[in-house]
């Protein structure tokens, strides 16, 4: 098993830790702990197996359970996202494998790279989401639990796969659809009305650096989507599953505390995303400096969002308070020093 | 010459799925595929490759034979997309497999990429459990059949797992929306 993925199922399993014994009282921890274990024996699987069509057959089994847990969207809805992602890389897999010129692999790149867009629920295939729906069958555990895994994975087989020039292009296409996703997310999270949709786009913007860093195909870049994914199952998803209750009985509140989640949110020093964005603009910086700028620009977009999500919090109260501490204060040490991360990845 | 038969029935078979909403069409269909595929499994991997997918793809028809909308129920109105679809489908797909790609193979990368194409074109046109759920098995045995384009042809495990996801995700309970 790749290093990577192996430290990205770790930090999925403290996370499904944090959600069962942080929950809100009101919540089925034991559906919770079942459910999440079985996404992460799938993710497990996904990376463990030795061949890309192996990963896309246990994606697809995963995909089709995972539409079968009960919710408020329907099951058709569920089962497309998983399947279409499982076509699009495969059919891109047959094309890259072909002996053919060129042209065929570039193909191919386009449908991997569109293929794990919508595996993980990213522009252009965004899974509609419910705000009553419950965490384990809403598309966030694609974007926050699975998915990590998953796009670590893929990426990795798929640049192993694909020959140099079609390389370079996935890298190209993955920082296109990087930028598209950073931008769209950090624009809606900021100003759509629902506050669950709000905390989807979020994760969604954070995808586009993930996305980027997996594009910018120098060591940098890979640590950058590294810790930005770390942040996001270990940051964004917590904070996540902690502000559930208040977001149902839509309570605001405007206490520091907020403002502290609102700055790990929007990746502000000396939380583990401020490196990822440093590391991310010095890897842009090494390939092709105006994408250094475009990314800086892009990166403002995460303020405001992010304000209205730490608001969003409210005030949490016992064992959670506790939760929300424990959460701020590992992404600072992962900030400070992220090494350790880096090193068992690797990277 | 029996490459080309079995990537035909593929076609036949998919177009079949494509072109169905009752359950003997669906069932008919999948039958069809997983025959054409077998086929090309056994030239290009071996009896255990071939008897994987064949095992999958008929447990998967023969589940879906016992469930689904009663009957045939092929071509109903408004299905004109559907059909033009399943030929614009085969003649890209003839294309690439036989035109731009070159080397031995032809009807085997011709039948992987069709048959995902439509399966996921299937999956996206539909809302029906049963419907989503065949052409996900299809999906499944195309992609493990897609093992034999791979450096390494012999490996067995793909074809096994598409078998063996083919002919449990036809079992999953059509159920799953709750109310808040």
């Amino acid at each position: 098993m790749q290093p990577e993925a192996a430290e990205l199922i770790v930090v999925a399993a403290a996370a499904l830790a944090f959600a069962v014994v942080f929950a809100p009282p009101s919540s089925p921890r034991r559906a919770l702990l079942v459910k999440g274990s079985a996404g992460l024996v799938g993710a497990a699987a996904i990376a463990a197996v030795p061949t890309i069509d192996l990963s896309l057959l246990v994606l697809l089994a995963l995909g089709a359970l995972h539409a079968a847990i009960a919710g408020t969207r329907s099951f058709a809805v569920r089962l497309r996202a998983p399947v279409v992602a499982v076509a699009l890389i495969g059919l891109g897999v047959v094309l890259v494998r072909v002996a053919a010129p060129d042209v065929l692999a570039r193909f191919g790149a386009v449908g991997l790279a569109a293929g794990i867009a919508a595996g993980i629920g990213l522009l252009p295939y965004l899974h509609p989401i419910e705000p009553d729906e419950p965490l384990t069958a809403s598309p966030v555990a694609w974007l926050a639990f699975l998915g990590p895994v998953f796009a670590a994975v893929m990426v990795s087989r798929a640049q192993a796969l694909l020959p140099v020039d079609a390389g370079a292009a996935f890298g190209g296409i993955l920082i296109g659809l990087g930028i598209l996703n950073m931008a769209w997310g950090g624009i809606a999270s900021w100003a759509t009305e629902n506050e669950v949709a709000a905390w989807r786009y979020s994760f969604v913007a954070d995808w586009g650096l993930a996305l980027c860093g997996f594009g910018l195909t120098v060591a940098d870049g890979r640590r950058a989507a590294l810790l930005v994914l770390f942040s996001i199952v270990i940051g964004r998803l917590p904070l996540y599953v902690a502000s559930r209750p208040a977001i149902r009985e839509k309570n605001v509140t405007r206490r520091p505390l907020n403002l502290v989640v609102a700055a790990a949110l929007a990746g502000s020093a000396p939380f583990v995303g401020f490196g990822a964005r440093i590391l991310l603009l010095r890897a842009a910086t090494q390939l092709f400096w105006p994408l250094a700028l475009v990314l800086a620009a892009g990166m403002l977009l995460w303020l405001p969002g992010s304000l209205r999500l730490g608001r969003s919090l409210a005030m949490p109260r016992g064992r959670q308070a506790f939760g929300v501490a424990l959460v701020l204060a590992v992404n600072v040490a992962a900030g400070l020093y992220p090494l350790p991360l880096l090193m068992a990845a690797r990277l | 010459m029996i490459a080309v038969g079995a990537a035909a029935l593929a076609w036949l078979g998919t177009s079949l799925v494509v072109s169905s909403d009752g359950r003997r069409g669906l069932a008919a269909g999948t039958a069809i595929v997983t025959l054409g595929m077998a086929i090309l499994a056994l030239e290009s991997s071996g009896i255990v490759a071939a008897s994987a997918i064949a095992i999958g793809g008929g447990v998967a028809a023969a589940r879906r034979l016992a469930s689904g909308a009663v009957g045939w129920d092929i071509l109903p109105p408004g299905s004109t997309p559907r059909l033009v679809l399943c030929i614009a489908a085969a003649i890209l797909a003839f294309w690439v497999a036989a035109g731009v790609a070159s080397g031995p193979g032809a009807p085997l990368r011709f039948s992987v990429m069709l048959v995902i194409g439509l399966a996921g074109a299937r999956v996206l046109a539909s809302g029906d459990t049963p419907v989503l759920l065949t052409a996900a098995a299809l999906l499944a045995l195309a992609v493990g059949l897609g093992a034999g384009l791979s450096l390494d042809p012999t490996t067995l495990w793909p074809y096994v797992a598409g078998g063996l996801v083919a002919a449990v995700v036809v079992w999953l309970p059509p159920r799953s929306v709750r109310a808040a």
